[in-house]
C-alpha cells in the first residue's frame, strides 16, 4: 500500500489586523512539488521562511487560501477526505510539547489505533509499534512522557505518526530540539522505517547537511517561495539560487579554521523588499543583484532536475 | 498521577488539618450535641459547667449552635464551590477551545459579571427572594451566579494556551473529535486549575453568606456560622460582654478560610513548580583563594576547582570539579548538551547563579589588567556589581529578547554607562554608545530604535554591544547566536572575530555546536555531567579527540561536503 501527495500551486495568506488596517502576508507562495512512496523530500530554509505552515497544510492543520493538495491511494484513485488521516501523519518538533503530559505512552498509541480501527489487540499493537521504534515496550507502554529523555519521546511521537497505517509522514524539525548525540539516531530511524515500508516523506529541516544525508531531493525555501529544488547532491554541492549558495557557505568547516569565518560570501545591504513583491524576494540581500530582479522570475532549468529561481540562469545555464 | 498531587509540606498539613478538624466537627458534631433550639432560662451563662461554649440569650447552647452552624456554612461553600467551578469551566473551557463568536459572547457575559460590583448584587438578588423561600440552595444559587466569572477569565486563559500546544494539534491530525480534545486531552491539563479555583470559590462562598446572614438576609430554613453572628449581633453580645456567643463562629469562619488558602498555595505549586524549592540564599564563602601559578602572565580568569550544587530534594551536582585558565584575548570554547552544566558554570564565574545553585568549592580569580588578582566568590555585594560589566560581561542564551522593550537602545545602553561610568559627560556617553554600535555593525542611527524595530540579528549585534561598551576583558556568551538563522550567525561571529582581534578581550563561548567551535575557538573544552571530560586545543580536539564522548559529539555532525555513504543512506537504493 503506498499513497503519493502532490501539492499544486499551494498558496496561504495571512491577514495581519493591527487597529482598524488590514495587511495581508503571503507565508506561502505558489508552491509545487510531489512526495512520492519511497523517497525522501527536504524542505530547507530559515525560521519564518514557511516550511512549518506548508506542513501544517499538508496535515490538515491549516486550510490553503488556494491551491490543492490531492491524496492518490496505491490504486491511483484519489483518497476521499475522511480517509485522508488514515494516510497522512505528522511528526512535531518538539516533543516536549506534543505528547500530552497526562496521558501514558500507551495512551498515545492507543488513541490512534482505535480511533482508525487499525487492531483488534491494542496492547499487542502498542509494544509492536514501540519496538518498531527501536523503545522497549514493556518498559515504555506505561510510563508518563517526563519520564523519557527527548530522544525516547521523539521515537513515541514516530511510532504515533505511524499507528493509523500512514503512507505520508511530514516531519517538522524532528531532531533540532533533541540534543546533538542522538539526531542522528532517529534521523536514521525514521529513513528505516522509510524503506521498510515504502513512506514518502517530507523532512523539514533548516539544516543543510542533514538535508543532505536524509534525503533523495531538497527545495529550499526563502520567504514562501521555493527558490531552488534538485536532487540532493546537487543542490548542496553545485548550488546555484545565491541564497542556496549563501547558506552552503554558512555551514562550519573545520578543516578551514577561521578562514570561512573570514571571508565567506557578503550578504549584500540593499534596500529590503517587501514579502509580497512581484520580483525577486531575495535582492535585498543578494551580492548578483541586478535590476532585472525587481522583474517576476520564472523557474530556470540549470541541470538535470535543478531548477532555480533566479534570473542569473535565463538561458539555462 | 503523582505530579497531580501537591507535595507535603507544613503549610498543607496545618491547612489539611484545619480544613479536616471543621470539616469532622460540621458531620459529626450535630450527632454528639442536643437540640440547639432549646430554650432555657439561663440566658447569658459563660462557658464552663454544662455548656462547654455558654449560653446565649435565650439559653441556648452555643457548642451545639455551632456544631450546626458549621454544618450549614460548609454546605453552602461546597455547593457554590461545584456550581462556581462548573459555569465558570463551560464558560472559560468552551469558549476558549470553540472561539470565535462563541468566545467572545461567553467573554463578554463574564466581563460584565466581573464589573458589576458583586456584594451589593447579591444583596439586592438576596433581597428580592422571599424570606420563605431563602433556603441553602436559594443562597448557593445566588452565590455561585455571581461569582463564577473571575475564574471563568482565568480558565478561559489557561486554555487558549494548552489549545495551541503541539498535542493537541497531534490529537488533530490523528482524527480525534472536538469533543473529544477537550475532555481528555485539555481538561484533565487543567485539574490543578480547576482545583484552586474550587477552593478559591468555597472560600469566597463562606464568607459571602457569613457576610448575607449577618445582613439579615441569610438563610431562613438552616443555620450557619454568619447567621449565628447576625443572632449574636442582635442579642446585643457585644455590649453585653458575652465574647462566647460572638468569637467561636468567628474563628471559625477565620480558621476555615486560612486553613483552605493554605491548601490552595501548595495547589499553586503544581500550577507553578517555579514556587517550590524556594531556598534561603546561603553563599558559601569557599577555602581563600590558593595561591595561583605565576607560570601564565597572560592569564585573565582561572577557575579551580569549581563545584555548584542544587540544592534541591534529591541534590544535584551540576558542576564538578571543574578546573579552566583563560588567556587575554582567547577564544574558549565550552562545549556541551542540553543538562551538562555549562550554563551553571557560565552563571557561577560571574555569580550570578541563585538558590537552590549554590558554590561549595573550589575558586574563581580574575587577574586584572593592573596586576591585581580579585578572588571572585569572595566580592561583597557593592564589590560584586562594580566588577560585572566592567571586568567581566555576559551576552545571555536568547540575548536578543532581553532587550527592554519599552525604552530605546539608546537609554539602555546609556544607563550601563551612567551607572559604572558616573564621571562621563552625555557627550562622551553618546559618542561611546555610537562606537559600539559601529563596532558591531549596525548603524549609529539605530540608538534611537525601539527593541521591535530591529531584526533578530541586529538585537543581538546590540546585545553584544551593550557588553561591550565598558571594555571588559571577559565576555562570557551563552549560545549568543542559536536562534539565529545561519546566514545572520555567520556575520556575527565574523565580527566578533575581528573585534576580538582589535580590543583583545578574551571570550567564554558556550554552544552545543562543536563544528562551529572547532572553527571559531583556540581552545576547548568538552563537558559532560558536570565534567571537563576533554580540554585541549581546537587544532588538536578536531585531529585527535581522545574523550569517547568528544568523538560521540564530532560524529554527530555530518559534514556538508563529506562523502555521503557514510551515514544512513547506504543501501537505501
Amino acid at each position: 500500500m503506498t499513497s503519493t501527495i502532490e501539492v499544486r500551486d499551494l498558496v496561504k495568506d495571512y491577514t495581519i489586523r493591527s487597529g482598524l488596517s488590514r495587511a495581508r502576508l503571503r507565508a506561502v507562495d505558489d508552491v509545487t512539488f510531489t512526495l512520492t512512496p519511497g523517497r525522501t523530500l527536504a524542505l530547507v530554509g530559515e525560521s519564518g521562511s514557511g516550511k512549518s505552515t506548508i506542513a501544517r497544510m499538508i496535515a490538515r492543520l491549516e486550510r490553503p487560501s488556494s491551491g490543492s493538495i490531492t491524496l492518490t491511494g496505491a490504486d491511483g484513485e484519489r483518497v476521499p477526505d475522511r480517509r485522508y488521516r488514515n494516510h497522512v501523519q505528522m511528526v512535531f518538533q518538539d516533543p516536549f510539547a506534543s505528547l500530552n503530559p497526562f496521558h501514558t505512552i500507551e495512551h498515545h498509541l492507543a488513541r490512534p489505533l482505535r480511533l482508525h480501527g487499525r487492531a483488534s489487540d491494542i496492547r499487542a499493537e502498542v509494544a509492536r509499534l514501540l519496538e518498531r521504534v527501536n523503545l522497549p515496550a514493556a518498559e515504555i507502554a506505561h510510563r508518563r512522557p517526563h519520564e523519557l529523555s527527548g530522544g525516547q519521546r521523539q521515537r513515541v511521537a514516530i511510532a504515533r505518526a505511524l499507528a493509523p497505517g500512514a503512507r505520508v509522514v511530514v516531519a517538522d524539525e524532528p531532531v533540532s530540539m533533541l540534543d546533538v548525540s542522538i539526531r542522528l539516531g532517529v534521523l536514521t530511524l525514521l529513513n528505516r522505517l522509510q524503506r521498510e515500508e515504502g513512506l514518502a516523506i517530507l523532512y523539514i529541516t533548516h539544516d543543510l547537511a542533514t538535508a543532505r544525508h536524509f534525503s533523495d531531493d531538497i527545495m529550499v525555501l526563502y520567504r514562501g517561495r521555493v527558490v531552488e529544488r534538485g536532487p540532493a547532491d546537487e543542490v548542496i554541492l553545485r548550488p546555484k539560487h545565491p541564497y542556496t549558495r549563501l547558506l552552503a557557505a554558512a555551514a562550519p568547516d573545520p578543516d578551514a579554521r577561521g578562514r570561512s569565518l573570514e571571508s565567506g560570501l557578503d550578504v549584500a545591504g540593499n534596500p529590503p523588499v517587501r514579502v509580497d513583491d512581484p520580483g525577486c524576494t531575495f535582492r535585498d540581500r543578494c551580492p548578483m543583484a541586478t535590476r532585472v530582479c525587481a522583474q517576476p522570475v520564472a523557474d530556470h532549468r540549470v541541470a538535470d532536475d535543478h531548477y532555480a529561481k533566479c534570473w542569473m540562469y535565463v538561458d539555462g545555464t | 498521577m503523582t505530579n497531580l498531587l501537591p507535595r507535603w509540606s507544613a503549610r498543607l498539613g496545618v491547612g489539611l488539618g484545619l480544613v479536616g478538624l471543621i470539616t469532622l466537627f460540621g458531620l459529626l458534631g450535630p450527632l454528639l450535641v442536643g437540640d440547639p433550639n432549646a430554650i432555657r432560662d439561663i440566658g447569658l451563662t459563660p462557658p464552663g459547667g454544662g455548656h462547654l461554649l455558654g449560653t446565649t440569650q435565650t439559653g441556648q447552647d452555643v457548642f451545639a449552635q455551632l456544631a450546626y452552624a458549621t454544618r450549614g456554612s460548609l454546605e453552602i461553600g461546597v455547593l457554590v464551590g461545584v456550581m462556581a467551578t462548573l459555569l465558570s469551566a463551560v464558560f472559560g473551557v468552551i469558549g476558549a477551545y470553540v472561539g470565535g463568536f462563541t468566545d467572545e459572547a461567553f467573554s463578554l457575559l463574564s466581563n460584565v459579571m466581573l464589573v458589576i460590583p458583586g456584594l451589593p448584587l447579591v444583596i439586592v438578588i438576596a433581597g428580592f427572594v422571599p424570606p420563605e423561600s431563602r433556603g441553602t440552595w436559594t443562597i448557593a444559587l445566588v452565590l455561585a451566579l455571581t461569582g463564577w466569572a473571575a475564574s471563568a477569565r482565568v480558565l478561559r486563559a489557561q486554555t487558549l494556551s494548552l489549545r495551541n500546544r503541539d498535542y493537541v494539534a497531534a490529537a488533530k491530525v490523528a482524527g480525534e473529535r472536538p469533543w473529544r480534545i477537550v475532555a481528555v486531552e485539555i481538561a484533565p491539563n487543567l485539574l490543578p486549575l480547576l482545583a484552586s479555583q474550587f477552593v478559591f470559590a468555597v472560600i469566597l462562598a463562606i464568607l459571602n453568606e457569613a457576610g448575607l446572614a449577618f445582613l439579615g438576609l441569610g438563610t431562613s430554613n438552616s443555620s450557619t456560622l454568619g447567621t449565628m453572628l447576625y443572632y449574636a449581633q442582635n442579642g446585643f453580645a457585644l455590649q453585653r460582654d458575652a465574647w462566647w456567643w460572638l468569637v467561636p463562629p468567628g474563628l471559625l469562619i477565620a480558621l476555615l478560610g486560612c486553613g483552605l488558602a493554605l491548601i490552595n498555595f501548595s495547589i499553586d505549586e503544581i500550577i507553578d513548580p517555579k514556587l517550590r524549592n524556594r531556598a534561603r540564599r546561603r553563599d558559601t564563602v569557599a577555602a581563600p583563594a590558593p595561591t595561583v601559578d605565576d607560570r601564565d602572565p597572560d592569564r585573565v580568569l582561572t577557575v579551580r576547582d569549581l563545584e555548584v550544587v542544587y540544592r534541591v530534594e534529591r541534590p544535584v551536582h551540576a558542576v564538578k570539579g571543574v578546573s579552566l585558565t583563560l588567556r587575554r584575548g582567547e577564544i574558549l570554547g565550552l562545549a556541551g548538551e542540553s543538562g551538562c552544566g555549562k550554563t551553571t558554570l557560565a552563571y557561577a564565574i560571574n555569580r550570578l547563579h541563585r538558590p537552590p545553585a549554590e558554590v561549595t568549592a573550589g575558586s574563581v580569580v580574575f587577574h586584572d589588567r593592573d596586576g591585581t588578582d580579585i578572588d571572585v566568590l569572595a566580592l561583597g555585594p557593592g564589590e560584586l556589581r562594580a566588577f560585572r560589566w566592567d571586568k567581566l560581561s555576559m551576552v545571555f542564551q536568547g540575548a536578543m529578547n532581553s532587550l527592554n522593550p519599552v525604552t530605546t537602545v539608546r537609554a539602555q545602553l546609556d544607563d550601563v554607562l551612567t551607572t559604572h561610568r558616573p564621571g562621563m559627560s552625555a557627550a562622551e556617553r553618546r559618542e561611546r554608545c555610537q562606537e559600539v554600535l559601529r563596532l558591531v555593525g549596525v548603524d549609529p542611527a539605530r540608538l534611537g530604535s525601539y527593541a521591535h524595530e530591529l531584526s533578530g540579528g541586529m538585537r543581538q549585534r546590540v546585545m553584544i554591544a551593550a557588553a561591550l561598551l565598558l571594555e571588559p576583558q571577559v565576555m562570557i556568551m551563552d549560545e549568543p547566536t542559536t536562534a539565529l538563522d545561519v546566514v545572520v550567525q555567520r556575520g556575527i561571529l565574523r565580527e566578533l572575530l575581528r573585534f576580538r582581534d582589535e580590543l583583545g578581550f578574551a571570550v567564554v563561548f558556550i554552544t552545543h555546536d562543536l563544528p562551529l567551535l572547532l572553527e571559531l575557538a583556540d581552545r576547548i573544552a568538552v563537558m559532560k555531567d558536570g565534567e571537563i571530560v576533554e580540554y585541549d586545543t581546537a587544532e588538536r580536539v578536531h585531529r585527535d579527540p581522545r574523550h569517547p564522548y568528544t568523538r560521540t559529539l564530532l560524529a554527530s555532525f555530518p559534514s556538508l561536503t563529506g562523502d555521503r555513504r557514510d551515514y544512513a543512506r547506504e543501501g537505501a537504493r
